[in-house]
């Protein structure tokens, strides 16, 4: 039984994510993971104490916090700079939301259970991508404002700090939810097969995008001619 | 041990304001120096350095100009919200009802201080904590009484038994109503179900900068009760869903493999 299906490079690949966009995903992946971490502390109401000792005590968490919270904002936005285009094309493609989406989204539970469904064409994102791409979005930036509230309390007005507390929680927990399934999704997950190897080395198999991403791969066809 | 408490009477105070410079005496704290606001009132609060002030209120009366002084500090209330808030449990209630707090624990998140409904604990910079009053525990616990109460020239600071404080502001409330204070009141009795720092006002509670009705701000409330012991919950659930779905899909995948008679299904699933 194979965890994560194989990287085959001698088979024809087209390119999926860029280096920046793949650059932006893995620091953001590092930097979420240890916010998580150093954050729960404090969540957890000081039941993880254990945990305390990696970071070099609350205080040590505390401040990688601070430190990872800086990267977790600064980098996404740079990247977005550099790799403008990908960015707009990404989000033009969230945003195009359509009947096939919904009916990914319908028949996906099935699908993420393992039982064989037929899915209509999906474009780069499917319908799931795009509902994790806006959650994530949101809660991340949800977080990261609250965040900085939290950081500097005392030139906001109090009740503002007062309704970052809830907020910077509510939307870790999704976006922690998400976050779980989505890395479980894009690695463990027999169905998703390639999509691992487009985040790491950027390509996927053609033929697995023609599968799973039709729309997309015509286009992609098209475009080279 | 009973409930200890300060009993503060505002009819009695003369705003000499010993019992501040008694308080940054018995707790070693630097003078704090904020520039004049055109009234008498030394700080706009207290703050990291200053547990205890006393604040001024001027209002006109039709007999004249009338000048409120009322000590605020820690309240030591009965069931404090900056307790239930902190997440390191630094803050704790003692057994005789001081709210007090181990400075070894604190990171200086300063939930308590946006959970106060008083508005009293105060972040300190330079040492990244935040601070309050101890109602003197430790001074108590020798067999002392509070700095602010030891040395209060007029009597307005009393140290004692809440129970026998509150026998004691019962009285005087009486006495002030019948002599030209109709609106003097007990504070403290049964705000948020009771604070340790009893006080006795000559007029309303707005009057004396204390709100009425005090009230833990419901966004916290909701923070603490519902979203921190159950929202978490759906972290776990996603990692049990994907758990199964790693053996579901891998027990499925078998299982049509076989029906197809050991006939690999391609490269795609």
């Amino acid at each position: 039984m194979e965890l994560i299906t194989k990287y085959e490079p001698d088979v024809e690949r087209i390119e999926r994510f860029s280096f920046v966009a793949r650059f932006a995903h893995w620091s953001h992946t590092i930097t979420f993971v240890i916010l998580l971490l150093t954050g729960l502390l404090l969540f957890m109401d000081s039941r993880w104490d254990f945990l305390a000792v990696v970071f070099g005590g609350y205080r040590g968490a505390g401040l990688i916090h601070r430190i990872m919270a800086v990267i977790f904002t600064v980098v996404p936005l740079v990247c977005v700079v550099l790799n403008w285009r990908g960015f707009v094309e990404w989000w033009k493609d969230v945003f195009s939301f359509g009947k096939n989406d919904i009916k990914f989204l319908l028949k996906f539970p099935l699908e993420f259970m393992g039982f064989h469904v037929d899915i209509p064409p999906q474009t780069k994102f499917n319908g799931g991508e795009k509902m994790n791409s806006v959650v994530t979005t949101t809660s991340c930036i949800l977080v990261a404002i609250s965040g900085y509230i939290m950081w500097f309390p005392s030139i906001f007005p109090p009740t503002l700090v007062r309704l970052a507390y809830p907020t910077h929680d509510i939307f870790m927990i999704i976006a922690t939810m998400m976050v779980c399934m989505h890395g479980y999704l894009g690695s463990l997950h027999p169905g998703s097969g390639e999509s691992f190897w487009g985040m790491v080395k950027g390509t996927v198999k053609a033929d697995w995008a023609e599968h799973h991403h039709k729309a997309w791969y015509d286009k992609q066809r098209e475009q080279q001619g | 041990m009973a409930k200890m408490g300060n009993l503060y009477d505002a009819t009695k105070c003369t705003a000499c304001r010993g019992c501040q410079v008694a308080c940054k005496n018995w707790n070693q704290l630097p003078a704090v120096i904020e520039p004049f606001k055109g009234n008498y009132q030394t700080h706009e609060s207290t703050n990291a350095n200053t547990f205890t002030i006393v604040k001024f209120f001027e209002y006109d009366d039709v007999y004249g100009p009338k000048w409120y002084f009322c000590k605020h500090q820690c309240m030591h209330c009965e069931y404090p919200a900056c307790v239930d808030v902190c997440p390191r449990k630094a803050l704790y209630k003692n057994e005789w009802g001081a709210v007090l707090k181990d400075y070894q624990k604190c990171v200086g998140c300063q939930y308590c201080v946006y959970a106060c409904p008083f508005e009293i604990p105060k972040y300190h910079k330079e040492s990244d904590m935040v601070t309050k009053c101890t109602l003197c525990a430790e001074r108590v616990e020798a067999g002392g009484i509070p700095a602010c109460a030891k040395t209060c020239p007029t009597g307005a600071l009393q140290f004692g038994e809440r129970q026998e404080l509150l026998a004691i502001a019962r009285e005087r409330v009486k006495y002030l109503r019948a002599n030209g204070f109709p609106n003097a009141t007990i504070y403290g009795e049964h705000e948020l179900g009771g604070l340790n720092k009893l006080y006795i006002l000559g007029d309303v509670p707005e009057k004396y900068g204390l709100p009425s009705e005090p009230k833990v701000s419901s966004i916290t409330t909701f923070w603490q009760n519902i979203v921190q012991p159950w929202f978490g919950l759906l972290i776990p659930l996603a990692l049990a869903g994907s758990a199964a779905s790693f053996f579901t899909t891998r027990f499925l995948k078998a299982r049509r493999e076989q029906q197809e008679g050991g006939a690999t299904h391609g490269t795609h699933n």
